[in-house]
């Protein structure tokens, strides 16, 4: 028989007072799981969108009012109806982006490099609806949208059809054939999208041309999408040149603003990270009670086992080994409340992103748990070996 | 083997000041076999657990084997109680959560000895154990925690036992057998300090040492006597 066996055995009599013991653990380490947790599916999910979004930036009227994002990410406001950018500054933009993409990759090549992608946002009704529609360049829309996909009909092509998103379909029963009054104008849906997850889906999706006349718009957009070659193109350096050389537009890279958003989750991760700190040094002080308490009811046991001829050293190292069993058990438990925790708040916080459990934390967390625990008992189990054998009898 | 000198013990202080013992001096020679008696509060577990080093005296010496053990510091108090002397209780004062022979390998595990299974069982089998070998406290009769107990003590193969009231739990019948196994042990070489109120029991032993307020009032020399 060795020391540790006896501890177990012992344990296995205590089951509740040893749960009880891992409870501040577990509450702290559940925190810290959670957060990290939560941080890393953050992190994920605008690196996701930086990967899907990285090499693009927006253009838009310096003024701006309505939101306008792609995916998850904001990407500031736009006016609808109030400021437009003139189509005439599209060669301008495209020589921009072109020109600096060429520098930076050493391209000869003459044609378009850039995909841009002009879009004239308006406000009308359908069915009584209230339904944004985007009037778009049906090709460079189509180079833009990579992850575009067409759920029925086919693609927008011509200047008299419509493409649908999937939710403003199913709401507004729209089906592929349908014809849409438009102003005085009819147009029929010639596809209908897959659902993207974004305000995509809510839209309906024209030649920019029709929008323009039919809401009498010619030669305006509300913005420009432009997407460079690569995400390792300068997009930054093209934002600025564009700012610099075009007036009344604001250019914007995505990187910039996952950059912004990225120090943000930062300060706010290491924050909570910092609370759950707190969390855990107030378990800690849990861990250390119980372990008193603990060293209190077995007084008896302590004395017998000195009385036999254990060391202050033995009966300090058998409460470290429960420190352990109750670090690991603490630590186990903290890892799957905290996980699960992350799944259920997660989503809360950046609205519908995945959260995966992170087997990588599995092994520190349990670390964690352990060294606390250990800490915690370094006292309790010091107070343990002082007991007087004498004493320890007569206390009972 | 073993000279108690002038042994005194004092608890507490000023008004609370207890003498529990006052100028004890004895022998224990090999294969003595000593009871102790004397009235509650006389001193009698004191003295035991002052010769053990459970608890320190106040003044006096312990020679155990020609070396003063009353000042050793706590680290060679453990070696003393791994090798030379074993306790048995009155309370048996065994671990609730192992098994009678966990109980008796206990010793062993903490002088490092991971195995002992054997000899554990071999002496049980000696106190009359070897069918419970696998019962936990709870589910033995007092006489059998003792024989644990005993077992227990004897597993380190010390040359003293103390032991105090061993059978004062037990009704006459059971304490009969559990000093039979001690008388058998003082046979085999071991020298035995018992606490005992019972003179039934007393007689059997070849000194009765009288306490009272902590001081020796009588002894009895029954070597050659009633065995
Ligand atoms: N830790 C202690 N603090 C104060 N007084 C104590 C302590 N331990 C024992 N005493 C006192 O010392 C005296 C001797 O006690 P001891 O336990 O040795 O008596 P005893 O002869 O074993 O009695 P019993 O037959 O009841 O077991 C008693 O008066 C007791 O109250
Ligand atoms: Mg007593």
């Amino acid at each position: 028989m060795k020391l540790y066996q006896i501890v177990l055995k012992d344990i296995t009599r205590r089951k509740k007072r040893m749960l009880y013991a891992s409870l501040g653990v577990v509450i702290g380490v559940a925190t810290i799981i959670a957060v990290l947790t939560i941080a890393l599916a953050g992190e994920t999910d605008i690196y996701g969108q930086l990967e899907k979004y990285g090499a693009n930036l927006v253009v838009m009227p310096a003024i701006s009012d309505i939101d306008v994002g792609l995916g998850g990410l904001s990407l500031g406001t736009l006016a609808v109806g109030e400021n437009y950018i003139s189509e005439n500054e599209l060669p301008q933009i495209r020589q921009i982006a072109d020109g600096m993409i060429r520098e930076a990759l050493n391209i000869e090549d003459e044609g378009d490099i850039a995909t841009i992608a002009p879009r004239l946002y308006m406000n009308t009704e359908i069915k009584g609806t209230s339904v944004i529609i985007v009037g778009v360049d049906p090709q460079q829309e189509w180079q833009l949208k990579t992850w575009w996909r067409i759920r029925d009909g086919e693609y927008l092509e011509r200047a008299d059809q419509a493409l649908v998103g999937a939710m403003a379909a199913d709401l507004l029963e729209l089906n592929v054939g349908d014809k849409i009054a438009l102003n005085g104008r009819e147009v029929t849906i010639t596809g209908i999208l897959e659902e993207t997850g974004s305000n995509e889906d809510y839209q309906v999706f024209l030649h920019i041309k029709t929008v323009q006349e039919a809401f009498d718009k010619e030669g305006l957009v509300s913005s420009i999408d432009v997407r460079a070659l690569c995400s390792a193109c300068p997009t930054s350096d093209i934002a600025g040149s564009i700012n610099g050389n075009i007036p009344g537009v604001r250019a914007v890279a995505v990187k910039q603003i996952a950059e912004t958003e990225m120090g943000m989750m930062e300060k706010v991760s290491k924050f909570l990270l910092a609370l759950a700190g707190i969390t855990l040094a107030v378990g800690c002080f849990g861990v250390v009670n119980t372990m008193l308490t603990s060293v209190h009811e077995r007084i008896r046991d302590i004395g017998i086992m000195r009385a036999v001829g254990a060391s202050r050293n033995q009966i300090i190292r058998i409460f470290l080994y429960e420190a352990i069993i109750i670090g690991v058990v603490g630590g186990l438990l903290g890892y799957v409340v905290g996980t699960l925790l992350a799944y259920i708040v997660g989503p809360l916080i950046f609205g519908g992103v995945a959260v995966t459990y992170v087997p990588q934390y599995f092994l520190p967390a349990l670390a964690l748990a352990t060294f606390i625990a250990v800490i915690a008992t370094v006292y309790p189990a010091f107070r343990a070996s002082k007991i007087k054998i004498a004493d320890s009898f007569r206390s009972l | 083997m073993l000279e108690i000198k002038n042994v005194s013990k004092t608890y507490g202080q000023g008004t609370a000041k207890v003498v529990a013992l006052s100028n004890v001096s004895f022998r224990v020679d090999e294969g003595d076999f000593i009871a102790i008696m004397g009235p509650s509060g006389s001193g009698k577990s004191t003295l035991l657990n002052v010769i053990g080093g459970l608890d320190y005296l106040s003044s006096g010496e312990v020679v155990l084997d020609g070396k003063r053990i009353d000042n050793l510091d706590e680290n060679d108090f453990v070696d003393i109680r791994r090798n030379k002397i074993a306790y048995v209780f009155q309370q048996y004062h065994l671990l609730p959560s192992l098994t009678a022979l966990e109980n008796v390998m206990l010793p062993l595990t903490f002088c490092g000895l991971g195995k002992g299974e054997e000899k554990g069982l071999e002496i049980l089998k000696g106190v009359g154990l070897g069918g419970r070998t696998e019962h936990k406290p709870s589910q033995l009769s007092g006489g059998e925690q003792q024989r644990v107990a005993i077992a227990r003590a004897l597993v380190n193969s010390p040359s003293l036992i103390l032991a105090d009231e061993p059978t004062g739990n037990m009704d006459q019948e059971t304490g009969k057998e559990i000093l039979g196994l001690f008388q058998q042990l003082n046979v085999d070489g071991r020298s035995i300090i018992m606490v005992t109120h019972d003179p039934d029991i007393a007689q059997h032993a070849k000194e009765i040492i009288v306490l009272q307020d902590g001081q020796i009032i009588d002894r009895i020399n029954q070597k050659g006597g009633k065995q």
